[in-house]
């Protein structure tokens, strides 16, 4: 009876200050339908879960990492083998990047084939694709920090990329490594992309997402919609809420223990001079990119193999970005060569990245 | 003249060395390359992360079954407030409590 008396006290105390109730009134006033493709409402809490964990590991690394040529690789041993737990951290960091990046994946694609995306949720989709390709950045600028052999070469391909983009192309490439090759430059620019510009960039994005979510509320299905069935809809607060902390402790627990199982090591520090190791290959998300690349014709017709590709993969990325006004008529037959393109994206990725990995 | 050519020798020896030792050359260099090499070793080998003794190993899974224990607990008391909560929105608890 005492401790509910101080726990009404707080309570009370609090919502004089920040008006505790109108948050939770308008909480239980926001609706989320429910339906049999409910389950993918529950991936977008989990990308701001995965963002969460990486950016609490991240502040423990980075309170040992140094980022210079002689020191990063040390450093991150160090973290590994000194420093209590290190490893643990480590592993968390970068499974937790993982799991963001493939949720997002999940989350996008999710929406794409239930045409949520259709008006008027436009920004709330664009939004959502600055969000992949600064989760994309994020992972990129990551994976060269331990300076590894691997971790260099990947970096050296990788920014190497852009140069096949015409005009503007090499400057990309002088703009990422911060000079022509891959040096100490490179890192220390990586490492301010990564511990600060980006996640700033992802802070602000994240916010815009939500706002635009709130502005035009959760949607549902574009078959439900043209069934004009009654959609059944729970409060936010707290009944959808309590559903998403049990993904959450359910995908935590998941995190901990792959973590613990299988952490990531560290190869020997980067040679500039060495030449590259065999077998170099990006992290997962980036492999149906690279495989694309490594198996397109050198030359076709007259124009160089590798800048087509890219050619082609920009058009795609500008494709992917203005779905929703490109896909403007989702119930008629456009909308449905739409949905076959996303279905054909999902294998064509799917198979690239097992070949790939062969 | 023979002890004069000595005392000559010795003294451009003395010099020698001292410069040799100044110039770093007489330094041992053999631990020093010694040196060198188990560095490049220690960087050649490659980390893979485990728990540092048994200690560590045990309480790792240790916390890995209270972990998970902790999560089915968890999440049986949610199922149970999920209950709750569905019930009290079907009876529109919270929207009579605005009338």
């Amino acid at each position: 009876m005492r401790i509910k008396n101080i726990n009404i006290g707080i309570q009370a105390w609090f919502d004089e200050r920040i008006g505790l109730q109108s948050i939770t009134k308008f909480l239980r006033g926001k609706k989320v339908p429910q339906h049999k493709h409910s389950i993918w409402y529950y991936t977008g809490s989990s990308i701001l879960l995965f963002f969460s964990i990486s950016v609490l590991t991240g502040f423990m690394l980075v309170f040992y990492y140094k980022p210079t040529l002689e020191k990063a690789n040390e450093s991150i041993g160090r973290i590994m083998t000194e420093v209590p737990l290190g490893w643990i951290m480590r592993s968390i960091h970068s499974w937790s990047a993982s799991f963001m990046i493939a949720f997002v994946f999940v989350h996008l694609i999710s929406i794409w084939l239930t045409k949520a995306h259709r008006k008027p949720r436009e920004l709330t989709w664009m939004s959502g694709v600055f969000l992949l390709v600064v989760s994309l950045a994020l992972g990129f600028t990551g994976y060269l920090l331990p300076w590894d052999d691997l971790s260099v070469s990947a970096t050296k391909v990788g920014t190497d990329i852009p140069r096949s983009i015409p005009v503007v192309g090499c400057w990309v490439t002088k703009l990422l490594r911060g000079g022509e090759d891959v040096t100490a430059d490179t890192l220390t620019r990586f490492f301010g992309f990564h511990v600060s510009i980006l996640p700033l960039f992802i802070l602000i994005l994240i916010g815009l997402h939500v706002y635009f979510i709130q502005k035009q509320g959760i949607s549902i299905p574009l078959g439900l919609e043209r069934k004009e069935e009654r959609v059944k809809k729970l409060p936010f607060w707290p009944n959808f809420v309590y559903r998403e902390m049990v993904v959450w402790l359910l995908l935590l627990g998941i995190l901990f223990t792959l973590s613990i199982f299988f952490p990531p090591s560290l190869d020997k520090a980067a040679d500039l001079m060495a030449p590259a190791p065999e077998g170099i290959k990006p992290e997962w998300y980036f492999l149906f990119l690279f495989q694309v690349l490594k198996v397109f014709p050198s030359k076709v017709l007259f124009i160089n193999g590798d800048t087509l590709a890219i050619i082609l993969m920009l058009f795609f990325g500008i494709f992917f970005f203005f779905l929703p006004l490109i896909d403007n008529r989702p119930a008629e037959k456009k909308g449905k060569i739409i949905t076959f393109i996303a279905y054909a994206f999902i294998f064509f990725a799917i198979v690239m990245t097992v070949w790939s990995l062969m | 003249m023979m002890r004069r050519k000595l005392f000559t020798l010795t003294l451009l020896a003395i010099v020698f060395t001292f410069y040799w030792v100044d110039y770093g050359i007489t330094q041992e260099v053999v631990p020093e390359k010694q040196k060198q090499e188990t560095q490049v070793e220690k960087k050649t080998e490659k980390i893979i992360p485990s728990s540092k003794n048994i200690k560590e190993k045990t309480g790792i899974y240790v916390f890995l079954g209270w972990m998970w224990l902790s999560i089915f607990v968890l999440i049986y008391i949610l199922r149970q407030k999920i209950k709750e909560v569905d019930r009290l929105f079907l009876l529109k608890f919270f929207s009579s409590e605005k009338k």
